[in-house]
């Protein structure tokens, strides 16, 4: 990659809790019990517990300015957004308010938000009788405005909505941002709620493990911003690729996943044989299974990291979980994030360690 | 044209036109519709409007998408998806290109949208109603739901595998969409982009726009002064963005020229535009475009019909081009507001209006507005006109302003 990436700040929101530690803590447990999420809605459940960050007060954690009418997923990104910068310190003034950008991975924005809207114009006395306030939480880029307006970022705003890969959609979004000058940092991101109706999507889908949410955030600018600033540079993006896979033969997709993966890691001039973590798309089917194998077969030394057992399954943000558990276990080595959709859309990612990357 | 960081860039042709909306379907009809002003709003046949105090849409009519489509099963698609799938396929066949295995890498999708499949959304609130709960959600909505969707349709459709993403920056997503698109051929990431952007209309976003007040009865009048605000609408909109070397290498017909796009964020209020953000990103993208503001001929709007839409965009194309502004239409007039596709209508009209030497005109336009009586909006007829520079302007929801430049061929 020609202009030279690097990760300065990370904000996390899971089930486990707000802050990079609570995640870390949840993934050295492996396997972690899904919290009880009776009390959380008045809806009928498909079961009594989901990877759900039950306590989650956006009032106690933002204040009440602005907060009243936000849906679940613009709230949990918001907190995320706000740990970021502060990791990195990156500070937005009215110099750096136009050149720091967002890019926010998503699958369909808040379910919970549009269906119940159009729910309201089905049962409420008149069709109209909708609240006029809840409107703009229907669109699909709500979280990353709402972003802009509390944290005044005026710079580039995109809502990446990639699904199962929304994460390293946003990612290749905002390494095109950053390396065609548009902005000078970029926070890049995904997030997906925990409401009933993405609990029952997924009972309904029948995906394995249970639904969870979470919104993880990252600083991504130019190395030689880092630098000048004076920002602890945590990692490297050294390469990242996607593609489509029109078709869906599985084996035909695995080859092409492994492909992908040994050219971006040409790209970033590291050898298969030293990638110590791979950090793969969860498989929701045999399909899944048989195309992440055949992903990482060539990659002996590599670790799997894994956040479903964990954290649940959290849609277009699983991927973002997975980028902040490399960052966390790559300290000192390359990890790779590969990810593709039921679709066909797939996508791979090289991340360098921080002492790799300092030297470098 | 050099990136801004300095690095030599490839310059990007659009060589194919896919529109499918409700003033016509293909380059031709969609071209003769804004040629003659042609209405393409009416009385809503997709929802029971029933209860609603208006009732008027802009819907594509009998939308068939099977007879244009070649690889797509379309059932397994929502209607937004359908709507890109049969854009792509119309904007590839417009072209003149044969994608086959070999290059299939080196082709690649990016679809803009507000809603995505929404009309899902509406099918499975309901389903939750009619059960009585959530456990009514049925598995061949939820499956056909996300909206990765709209851009995999099309490249599923296309057999292309370059990257395949839909951007969600709600009502200016299109040239979003047209801007990343732009940025993947220039860098050389790909050699062709099929970009656009794709929605429905659906009864949700009808209830929402008429409970901002932001909704007109049964026309849209943009920049009229007593214009009373959108009509909801729908279509697929498909650009063929392609190496201008790798054009004219296989003698393609070229319409234009994308000179390149400015996007910037208002990060003041999620509904409610502002004039110098907005002007802000009009001087972004004529620098990224390397234009002066006396160079643009014309200006396709976002004009969407509201009150407060077009005095913003106005006052920003005043602080922008000072006193003699070039014509500025909006062809929300003729289609009414299509969302996520309304700015790559707006990109296709811009590239006609090079390519054919006219002036899409704005509908429904009889009385001028006092505070803004200096703009030429093109009133009700297209006219004759020599059209170098275009610039197609795209506001939205969250503060998501994105304007694309599109200029001549030497």
């Amino acid at each position: 990659m020609s202009a030279d990436l690097v990760v300065t700040g990370r904000g996390v929101v899971c089930a486990a809790g707000i802050g990079t530690a609570a995640m870390t803590a949840a993934l050295a447990d492996g396997a972690r019990p899904a919290p009880d999420v009776t009390a959380l809605y008045s809806d009928a459940m498909p079961q009594p517990t989901g990877y759900a960050l039950v306590d989650f007060d956006v009032r106690a954690l933002l204040g009440r300015k602005g907060t009243t009418f936000l849906d679940r997923a613009t709230g949990l990104a918001l907190v995320a957004f706000g740990e970021a910068l502060a990791e990195a310190g990156l500070v937005i003034d009215d110099e750096s308010r136009t050149r720091v950008g967002i890019a926010l991975g998503t699958t369909v924005g808040s379910l919970r938000s549009s269906a119940d809207y159009s729910l309201e114009t089905l049962v409420a006395d008149r069709p109209y009788l909708v609240n006029p306030a809840l409107f703009p939480n229907t669109v699909m880029n709500c979280a990353s405005g709402q972003a802009a307006i509390r944290y005044g970022l005026r710079g580039v705003n995109s809502t990446v909505a990639t699904g199962r890969v929304g994460f390293l959609g946003a990612l290749g979004y905002a390494a095109n941002v950053l390396r065609r000058g548009y902005a000078s940092a970029m926070l890049v991101g995904a997030v997906e709620e925990f409401t009933p109706h993405t609990a029952w999507t997924h009972h309904r889908l029948r995906r394995p493990g249970q639904p969870g949410e979470a919104a993880a955030v990252f600083v991504l600018e130019p190395r030689a911003n880092a630098v000048r600033a004076g920002r602890r540079v945590l990692a490297e993006l050294a390469a990242i690729e996607e593609g489509y896979h029109p078709g869906d033969d599985p084996a035909e997709r695995g080859a092409l996943l492994a492909g992908c993966l040994s050219g971006v890691l040409a790209e970033a001039g590291a050898e298969p044989g030293q990638v110590q973590f791979a950090a793969t798309t969860e498989a929701w089917n045999a399909d899944d299974e048989l195309i992440g194998r055949a992903a990482v077969a060539a990659l002996p030394s590599a670790r799997p990291v894994r956040v479903r057992d964990a954290l649940g399954d959290c849609g277009a943000a699983a991927g973002a979980l997975q980028f902040a558990a490399l960052l966390d276990a790559g300290g000192r080595g390359t990890g790779v994030l590969a990810g593709w959709s039921p679709e066909g859309a797939f996508g791979a990612a090289v991340l360098r360690g921080r002492d790799r990357a300092e030297v470098a | 044209m050099s990136g801004p960081d300095g690095r030599g860039t490839r310059r990007v042709a659009v060589t194919g036109l896919g529109p499918v909306s409700n003033i016509g379907t293909g380059v031709r009809e969609f071209g003769s519709g804004l040629r003659a002003g042609l209405v393409g709003y009416s009385k809503i046949r997709s929802f029971d409007p029933t209860g609603f105090p208006h009732a008027y849409a802009g819907e594509v009519p009998d939308f068939d998408p099977g007879p244009t489509l070649r690889r797509l099963e379309a059932g397994r698609w929502g209607r937004s998806g359908q709507f890109a799938a049969v854009a792509a396929r119309l904007a590839v066949e417009d072209a003149g290109i044969a994608i086959d295995r070999r290059d299939a890498r080196r082709v690649a999708v990016v679809m803009g949208t507000t809603s995505g499949e929404s009309r899902l959304v509406d099918q499975l609130a309901a389903q939750a109603v009619a059960a009585g709960g959530y456990a009514g959600f049925d598995t061949n909505e939820l499956t056909k739901l996300p909206a990765a969707r709209l851009a995999n349709a099309a490249s599923e459709e296309l057999g292309a595998a370059g990257l395949s993403v839909t951007l969600a920056t709600a009502c200016s997503a299109s040239n979003y969409a047209i801007g990343y698109g732009f940025d993947l051929v220039a860098v050389g990431a790909a050699d062709v982009v099929i970009a656009g952007g794709a929605d429905s209309v659906c009864r949700w976003a009808h209830a929402g726009f008429y409970r901002l007040g932001a909704l007109s009865e049964d026309r849209c009048s943009p920049f009229d002064r007593d214009r009373t605000g959108i009509l909801t609408a729908e279509g697929g909109v498909a650009l063929t963005l392609e190496a201008m070397d790798r054009a004219h290498a296989r003698g393609a017909r070229v319409y234009a020229e994308v000179f390149g796009y400015g996007l910037n964020c208002d990060a003041r209020h999620m509904v409610t535009p502002n004039a110098d953000s907005i002007a802000e990103c009009m001087r972004l993208a004529h620098a990224n475009a390397g234009v002066k503001p006396q160079e643009i001929d014309y200006i396709c709007a976002h004009g969407t019909g509201t009150a407060i839409n077009d005095q913003a965009e106005a006052q920003a194309v005043r602080q922008v081009f000072g006193a003699n502004p070039p014509p500025m239409s909006s062809i929300k007039s003729m289609l009414g507001h299509t969302m996520g596709a309304a700015s790559g209508f707006g990109a296709v009209a811009a590239v006609l209006a090079i390519a054919e030497g006219f002036l899409p005109p704005t509908a429904n336009w009889s009385i001028p507005d006092p505070r803004f009586d200096w703009l030429d909006p093109v009133p009700n007829q297209s006219r004759p006109a020599t059209v170098r520079v275009a610039q197609n302007n795209g506001f939205a929801f969250g503060g998501n302003n994105c304007i694309t430049v599109f200029g001549a061929l030497p």
